[in-house]
């Protein structure tokens, strides 16, 4: 077992560096960089810049060196913990990333975390109650729920809030607690802010976890085991509980390596709709004005989740099956 | 689909074999699928009883419901059951009780299943939960029925693995079924659905998934252990050859009905429906003149979805009489000088 | 016996007397199909849909790229009933100081009335036919302020319902030949990995291991910002395609190379290998038709994604860029609380967008139950 997750370790290190330049490279493919946006808005703003100041700035951030020397800076940097300074702030990189990591990963882990806590028992009560009129709806709402986007869904829920309930919208904090220290009342109105974020994201990833469940647990419900437990005298909902979910819950574990940086992403849209400072509008910026530095970082930071995701839903899957647990 | 047999499956009248000492009397069961493409009548009047401490088999084609009937017994078929009875009367009872009439879920039934009635399925390969550890399975069933003490109900899974053979039965009471080869996996069904003593056990084929030494050690198990715990058995099989090694008795089914009823040797060697003859033609054996083909049944199964008139067999049959024998269906009866052997055809009426 | 006799009627007044195993594969799909009603609904609204797509520039009143500053945030026209048939009043724009916005009132005075086949500006019909014919259209002097505007007017006074119309000859077709094109290149390089394997299976594996390495959003949203913002929009149409496709073929590609790896040892495909048969009609004959039905379900699995991704990297200023509009550009108008609640009929694309994505879930979910029922 340790040899595997060693093998995969190293594995995902190679994996990891061939990511990061080739991401790197998507990320710089654009023409022209950042610095032509700031040139052109000095200029606006100060008039004439002089050529050797333009040179100084190109210099400073290497926009003419060839690609793999930036790489190379780059990505030594990187390794070092110093992500660069992003061009558009001239914030470092750590910074900007870090204090939105945090709340990206928050909200994720807790739409996750609900996610999972009513995508499972609807999946099973939509197999187990197989064409009847509440499995109808309920696929009918899981096919709603896929096809609404999450930021209309965000939007709709605003309006709802705003008006019917008198909730604050958009940011994370209320003024008044926005640099006060940590205390109930602040996490009251923390959670008064995100509550939509979380059910938005959560909804989403429900309706397709929902479908996912009900198709593994009709095809577990048909295997011979099944028959076997119901032979012994085994309660339904123990034959359904304890041998069937046991058995079709693999996809939903594997898809838990995707769902994390998916969440963590997914909430672009409705981080905008909702102005909540998380890494997806961060994301956004930074490839909209060309920041490579802090695009890239993102974009590798990123993919290092995805695998360490894909890691940690390898190793819960072989916790589930013993039949993983021998490969 | 009722029809005149009825009346020979009502206990009394016709020719239904009554013993004081059965475990399991099924009178005219009939069972239906209903698919979206039509209605399956499966089982069309199913009547039969199994001795205490005897091994019935029951034989057909793929199809002929013979896994339906085992299935009806425990309640665990996928199917409607539209009328009969199943009597079932436990070691040392005389109350009768009728599972048809329980709720397929509920407690009383569930006490039956597992208990006093077990089953083994056809694929040792998939019978068992690939994320349970054998002995916790086998355990299960014990903590279910027998006693609520864990570590007694550990030692009985271990001493249950020992009766069926498993060397080192500790180990493969911790073993997963992936770590076990599929005799082996058999063996541990079999030690699962004897845990609790049972009154009857209902194996379906099996044996059909297992390599021909595997399935003589399996057999042999079974009749060993049927001697010693003097479990009945229904045993569920297409194949002849296993039916003459284990059985007492046998019954052959053709599409959902019992057409041919008697002890093994009279089976054998006085077979009486020209189905049953046919079948045991195609059985190669030694002593059979060299060069004479093997003879099989021409045609096949008809479409599950349409109804024969007369007797089913009849466009199969090689003695059909036109007239009678596709129009009226025959009903059961015992053949001449024999209160064992019945059958159902025109040619004995 | 008169009974078992008379049972028979009953069975033979089902409707299913034919031998199931005689019946075309094609025609089961098409009875299984059938049977969900769901998914036969969902492809006659597609239907519909999509031949008011081929048609909308001729149904469009308006082109959906003229700016009219005094019909900016107009509401839906209320339609009447005047001498001539139905109509319209002009409109009056007048400043609201305390809420600075527009109001708008209708003035009875006059009656505009709507005409059918009438000549307006001009397009070219599938992109090809010069035109000026239109479904309908106002008759007005210049000088009047009678537009029609059956969903109402955004903030540049542009016809949604114009705009609307314009966005789904991209948003109707993007997602779809994203989807196509990775279906292809999912099924060749698939094919091919499972079917020559060796070096170019390991090649083909490695590559497919690094871009789902990769987390897809942010994936396709550094690719589809790696376009150029002044390429012209055919181009930047075609590239976002290729963006699409590019990242979605891999799965596809996987599953297709285990399919032809169970099927290429098949003993069928041995015989026809063993009586000399060359790759190309192994790979045509043998392999691709057994893994058809699952590409097929694949495919039309994953339209709606594809056409929710356009319209998501088109929100966020990724994807198709104005003045082109595709359901995406519009959705950004529909993205304040203060601006839906205001203006509601901006949320019209996206209503289009929901039932549209619904559709094709609903549809690739009876095709597969249809082609696949065991899936």
């Amino acid at each position: 077992m340790l040899n595997f997750i060693a093998r995969r370790l190293v594995n995902m290190f190679f994996l990891l560096i061939v990511v990061s330049f080739v991401g790197f490279w998507i990320i710089q493919l654009p023409p022209g960089s950042i610095l032509d946006v700031q040139i052109q808005r000095l200029r606006m703003q100060g008039g004439n810049l002089p050529e050797s100041m333009i040179q100084a700035l190109r210099d400073r951030y290497g926009v003419d060196d060839p690609f793999y020397i930036q790489y190379w800076k780059w990505i030594s940097r990187s390794l070092q913990g110093d992500f660069g300074t992003s061009f558009e702030t001239d914030q470092k990189v750590a910074e900007r990333i870090y204090n939105r990591l945090g709340i990206s990963f928050g909200l994720s882990l807790t739409a996750l975390l609900f996610t999972w806590l009513v995508a499972i028992p609807i999946g099973v009560y939509s197999a187990t109650h197989r064409y009847t009129w509440p499995d109808y709806i309920i696929t009918f709402v899981q096919f709603l729920g896929l096809s609404i986007p999450g930021f209309l869904l965000a939007l709709v829920l605003l309006i709802m809030a705003s008006r019917l309930w008198d909730q604050p919208i958009g940011g994370l904090f209320s003024p008044q607690y926005a640099d006060a220290p940590w205390s109930l009342a602040k996490l009251w109105d923390f959670i008064r802010h995100v509550w939509i974020a979380v059910v938005v994201l959560a909804i989403g990833a429900t309706a397709g976890l929902t479908r996912v469940m009900r198709a593994n647990l009709l095809d577990v419900l048909n295997m011979q085991y099944i028959q076997t437990a119901r032979a012994k005298g085994l309660k339904e909902s123990t034959v359904i509980w304890k041998h069937a979910v046991r058995n079709a819950i693999h996809p939903l574990v594997m898809s838990l390596g995707t769902l994390l940086p998916a969440l963590v992403v997914g909430e672009t849209l409705i981080a905008i709709i909702l102005s909540l400072p998380t890494i997806g509008p961060l994301y956004l910026d930074a490839l909209r004005s060309q920041d490579m530095y802090l695009a890239g970082t993102i974009l590798v930071m990123l993919s290092a989740l995805l695998l360490i995701g894909n890691l940690i839903a390898d190793l819960l899957l072989a916790w589930v099956d013993p039949r993983v647990r021998l490969e | 689909m009722t029809n005149v047999a009825t009346g020979a499956g009502t206990a009394t009248t016709g020719a239904q074999i009554i013993s004081e000492d059965d475990v399991v009397r099924v009178e005219d069961l009939r069972l239906s699928f209903y698919t979206t493409l039509g209605v399956v009548r499966a089982l069309n009047g199913v009547s039969f009883n199994i001795p205490r401490g005897k091994v019935l088999g029951v034989v057909g084609e793929s199809g002929c419901g013979k896994s339906q009937t085992g299935l009806s017994i425990m309640q665990l078929t996928p199917g409607r059951i539209e009328g009969g009875r199943i009597l079932f009367r436990e070691f040392n009872t005389s109350e009768e009780i009728d599972i048809v009439k329980l709720d397929k879920n509920g407690p009383e039934m569930r006490k039956i299943r597992g208990n006093h009635i077990s089953m083994i399925f056809q694929e040792p390969m998939t019978s068992l939960n690939p994320c349970y550890t054998v002995g916790h399975q086998i355990e299960e069933a014990i903590l279910l029925h027998q006693t609520q003490d864990k570590a007694e109900a550990r030692r009985r899974a271990v001493d249950i693995l020992r009766k069926v053979g498993m060397p080192n039965p500790e180990r493969i009471a911790d073993s997963y079924p992936h770590q076990l080869s599929g005799g082996m996996r058999q063996r541990a069904m079999i030690a699962m659905a004897l845990s609790c003593t049972p009154t009857l056990l209902i194996a379906d084929e099996p044996t059909t998934a297992l390599d021909v030494t595997t399935e003589a050690q399996i057999l042999d198990l079974m009749r060993e252990l049927q001697h010693e715990i003097g479990t009945s058995i229904m045993f569920i099989t297409h194949n002849m050859g296993v039916v003459a090694q284990m059985c007492d008795e046998v019954a052959v089914m053709y599409l959902g009905r019992i057409i041919e009823r008697a002890a093994v040797d009279d089976m054998f060697y006085d077979p009486k429906h020209p189905y049953t003859i046919s079948l045991l033609r195609s059985i190669p054996r030694l002593g059979v003149a060299r060069g004479q083909k093997l003879e099989s049944i021409k045609g096949t199964v008809p479409d599950p979805y349409s109804t024969v008139p007369g007797c089913p067999f009849h466009p199969r049959c090689p003695a059909a009489i036109p007239g009678l024998c596709d129009t009226v269906m025959p009903d059961e009866v015992f053949v001449a000088g024999s209160r064992t052997h019945t059958v159902r055809c025109h040619l004995y009426t | 016996m008169a009974t078992a006799a008379g049972e028979l009627p009953k069975v033979a007044k089902g409707k299913k007397q034919e031998d199931v195993g005689q019946i075309p594969q094609w025609k089961l799909m098409v009875r299984r199909f059938s049977q969900s009603k769901l998914s036969v609904g969902a492809l006659i609204v597609l239907g519909i849909m999509y031949v008011i797509m081929i048609l909308s520039d001729f149904i469009a009143p308006y082109p959906h790229d003229v700016l009219d500053s005094n019909n900016s945030f107009a509401p839906p026209t209320q339609i009447v009933w005047g001498p001539e048939g139905p109509g319209i009043y002009g409109l009056k724009q007048e400043l609201d100081m305390e809420r600075f916005q527009w109001i708008y009132t209708p003035d009875p005075s006059v009656i505009y009335p709507i005409r059918f086949f009438v000549q307006g500006h001009e397009y070219y019909f599938l992109g090809l036919f010069p035109s000026r014919l239109h479904l309908f259209g106002v008759e007005a002097p210049p000088e009047a302020n009678a537009r029609i505007f059956l969903w109402g007017a955004d903030k540049e006074g542009r016809d949604l319902f114009s705009r609307v119309l314009k966005g789904s000859q991209i948003s109707l077709t993007l997602g779809f030949f994203g989807v196509f094109l990775f279906v292809v290149i999912g099924s060749i390089v698939g094919t091919a990995s499972g079917y020559f394997g060796g070096a170019l299976d390991n090649l083909i594996q490695r590559l497919i291991e690094l871009i789902r390495s990769f987390p897809d959003l942010p994936l396709y949203m550094a690719l589809a910002a790696a376009v150029p913002l002044d390429t012209p929009i055919t181009v930047r149409y075609f590239l976002i395609t290729v963006v699409i496709a590019v990242v979605g073929w891999t799965g596809l590609a996987r599953e297709v190379r285990g399919k032809v790896l169970a099927f290429r040892n098949a003993d069928y495909t041995a015989a026809a290998i063993a009586a000399g048969a060359s790759h190309w009609h192994v790979i045509t004959h043998h392999l691709l038709p057994n893994a058809m039905s699952h590409i097929v379900v694949v495919g039309m699995l994953a339209i709606p994604g594809a056409i929710g991704l356009e319209t998501a990297l088109s929100f966020l200023g990724l994807g198709i860029l104005p003045p082109a509009v595709s359901w995406g550009i519009l959705l950004r108008d529909a993205q304040t609380v203060q601006a839906v609640v205001t203006y509601p009929w901006l949320l019209i694309p996206v209503l289009l967008l929901i039932i549209t994505v619904l559709a094709f879930n609903l549809l690739g979910d009876g095709v597969r139950d249809a082609v696949d029922p065991y899936a």
